[in-house]
């Protein structure tokens, strides 16, 4: 897949701990807004794509799969591994930084402010959808998909039981409970 | 003590595919004494490789090899390279199926007859009735263990959360709901467990409660020491001699080599892609269109079933995974009444998705995001729902073909899958889902989702029977029309899709079939 793997420079941990403390501030300013937990430090740092992508690649998640309930740290352990790919993949590289430049292109086309500088949600779809047929989108798109409904993790706070048959499965489980039906 | 036969062994019958139809086969001809080979594609798993998840499951066992899916449905637009959900391992799709063993109604086997021509269709009445087909039914439900049937004697499940909220919605309606009549265990039979309400039937059955030829047909007719089962053998074509009799079938080992076991009788059961797929590829001199197809009508009339699903969200929790995955069936609609607006009918199969996949089939393909679908899936424990299974008509362009040009890792044509709805397919989905929507209204549903039909678990008819050799691919014994000694064992065999699930049916028609092919072995014709 990646023929330039050498082309590729290894990452600088001082600047890329810089690099994002100089995020941090940037994100205070620039998208306080959108709410104080959003870029909480240290879920989420990707040296290969820089700090804008890396903060737009989270905006974008939230809006892509929005469950206001739950923290950002699912949403980064989704973009994290993502960002940490790109950082020997070439072409995934060029699929995230090009994909949020055009995501910016065309917020400020429609809004006159990169991706994350506008403010609605209503309104970030709108910019999104128009990605809806690309690459990056699906592929941002479909590593959620996975990441959030696929996480045993989060399992329990959406309801679900996951793996039932080592606990005896639901025979004695509740399998018939119901309190708000009427009998049948 | 596993069996060995020799590749020149061509006393043989050779069966292609070990699932509902060529497992059934092989085990129903080995205990009469009947030696066969069976040709599987895929590997061999245990209960061990199963798993209570979803995508793992999905990437371990289904039939991923490249197809493509072509016409104007959405399913060519949101799944184009997958246009089947089944199997490639032992077992067949008997690892995947939810277990529901519905019989067809007489009216199913003589859709001509009851409805005419249909235009647009290629409708056509099956060689056999319901009457002839009856005691194959109760074979088919004594061997596999359907619960809820005279046959067994075995009681249903019990109404899970998700059954009862349903029915109590269909009482409302005015609509007859009942428990399912499934191939699982309500009590330790034949030798396997009851079952413990896990909820993962469409993953495999992990304590081998639900019937699977994985673990029941297959052993048995090994243990008899007349079958020998080679996993991951991939058929390249079958071959015949100068008379225009099968002779042998040449495949893929598991190490890529090609072997050629001969034989004295071929059955293929390789599901309704594949079946055709392998008749087509076996093309020669003398049947420059495939084996079998002086009709034409190979790969033709591909049926899937008239599918779509409802999820219904509640305020209060259904936990709908908390149940075999299908607890009951509104089938108020299965009859044929033309005054609905559509010919045959339909089942509302109550049936569950987990949370993963729920998030996949909700709004399926490129635009399936935002927040209604996340505020949808955050309600994912209210739940409750249906998948539609009505019939299907036959369409003659509804089809499997080979790509011109493109090979897969066999270097076999991919298959290309045309399918796309007839209007009475249309009408009749639509009635579904206006009837649905009435019956979760009816008990407070705050939002009523309709899903788009997802890859087909249910396919037929490629190979279909007919009374005349000009209609069809098969007499009524699954016979080839052409070829005395090729037989098709499988759901590509049927006429008409019915509207119940294939699989009781596949079972009866291979039990039959085992009869007919000592028969006429024992008289030397075959």
């Amino acid at each position: 897949m990646n023929k330039n793997k050498t082309a590729v420079p290894s990452p600088n941990t001082n600047l890329s701990r810089r690099r994002f403390l100089a995020r941090s501030t940037v994100a205070a300013v620039g998208v306080g807004a959108l709410g104080s937990t959003l870029l909480s430090p240290a879920a989420w740092a990707a040296s290969a794509i820089g700090d804008h992508a890396s903060a737009t690649l989270l905006r974008m998640a939230r809006d892509v799969f929005p469950h206001d309930k739950l923290e950002d740290k699912y949403y980064a352990q989704v973009m994290s591994p993502l960002a940490e790919q790109a950082a020997k993949d070439t072409d995934l590289q060029t699929l995230l930084k090009d994909g949020v430049a055009t995501l910016d292109e065309q917020a400020k086309k429609r809004f006159g402010k990169v991706y994350l500088e506008v403010a609605t949600e209503a309104d970030r779809v709108t910019v999104l959808k128009a990605l809806e047929d690309t690459a990056f989108f699906q592929k941002i798109k479909g590593d959620l998909m996975m990441g959030i409904y696929n996480n045993q993790e989060l399992w329990p706070r959406f309801g679900y039981g996951g793996s039932a048959w080592e606990k005896g499965g639901y025979i004695n489980r509740g399998f018939d409970e119901n309190d708000w039906i009427e009998g049948v | 003590m596993t069996t060995k036969f020799d590749l020149n062994d061509d006393s043989l019958v050779v069966i292609i595919g070990s699932g509902a139809g060529g497992g059934t086969l092989a085990n129903e001809l080995a205990q009469k004494g009947i030696k066969s080979v069976v040709l599987e594609a895929g590997r061999r798993f245990k209960l061990d490789d199963i798993e209570n998840d979803e995508w793992k499951m999905f990437g371990k066992i289904s039939w991923l090899d490249k197809r493509y899916v072509e016409g104007p449905a959405r399913l060519a637009k949101d799944f184009p390279n997958l246009p089947a959900w089944i199997v490639k391992g032992v077992g067949g799709a008997t690892v995947h199926w939810a277990g529901v063993a519905m019989r067809f109604q007489e009216h199913e086997f003589k859709m001509k007859t009851t409805n005419g021509v249909v235009p647009g269709a290629n409708v056509l009445d099956w060689p056999v009735t319901l009457k002839e087909l009856e005691p194959y039914y109760v074979k088919a439900e004594m061997k596999m263990g359907v619960c809820g049937t005279e046959a067994t004697g075995m009681p249903f499940h019990g109404q899970s959360s998700h059954y009862k909220v349903v029915a109590e919605g269909a009482k409302r309606i005015g609509a007859k709901c009942e428990q399912a009549t499934l191939a699982i265990n309500t009590q330790v039979r034949d030798g396997r467990p009851s079952c413990q309400v896990n909820g993962f039937c469409m993953q495999g059955c992990k304590i081998g409660a639900k019937w699977s030829t994985m673990y029941t047909e297959i052993p048995k007719a090994e243990a008899t020491g007349n079958v020998e089962v080679r996993p991951q053998s991939m058929v390249l074509r079958i071959e015949h001699d100068k008379t225009g009799k099968v002779t042998g079938v040449l495949y893929a080992d598991q190490d890529g080599n090609q072997q050629l076991q001969k034989a004295r009788i071929v059955a293929v059961a390789g599901n309704s892609i594949e079946s055709p797929r392998m008749l087509l590829n076996s093309a020669s001199s003398m049947f420059p269109d495939g084996l079998a197809n002086g009709s034409g009508q190979v790969g033709q009339n591909y049926m899937t079933h008239t599918t779509g699903g409802v999820y219904a969200e509640f305020e209060k929790p259904v936990h709908m995974y908390k149940s075999t995955v299908v607890p009951g069936i509104v089938h108020e609609w299965k009859d044929n009444d033309p005054n609905r607006g559509h010919l045959a009918g339909y089942e509302l199969e109550i049936l569950h998705l987990g949370l993963p996949f729920m998030s996949a089939f909700m709004k399926p393909g490129k635009g399936g995001w935002g927040r209604e679908l996340a505020d949808s899936l955050a309600n994912y424990d209210n739940m409750a729902g249906f998948w539609i299974c009505g019939e299907d008509m036959a369409v003659e362009s509804n089809n499997i073909t080979l790509h011109p040009t493109e090979k897969d890792q066999y270097g076999l044509p991919v298959p290309v899958v045309y399918k796309t709805d007839h209007i009475n397919d249309t009408r009749m989905r639509n009635h579904a889902y206006d009837r649905s929507k009435e019956l979760f209204d009816s008990i407070g549903a705050i939002k009523v989702n309709n899903l788009p039909p997802y890859p087909a678990s249910h396919n037929m008819g490629t190979n279909r029977m007919s009374e005349h050799a000009r209609d069809g691919v098969v007499n009524k014994w699954g016979q080839s029309h052409e070829i005395s000694n090729l037989f098709v064992s499988d759901g590509s065999q049927f006429t008409s899709s019915g509207t119940e699930n294939p699989t009781l049916t596949i079972v009866a028609l291979a039990i039959r079939q085992a009869d007919y092919i000592a028969d006429q072995m024992k008289q030397q014709l075959i």
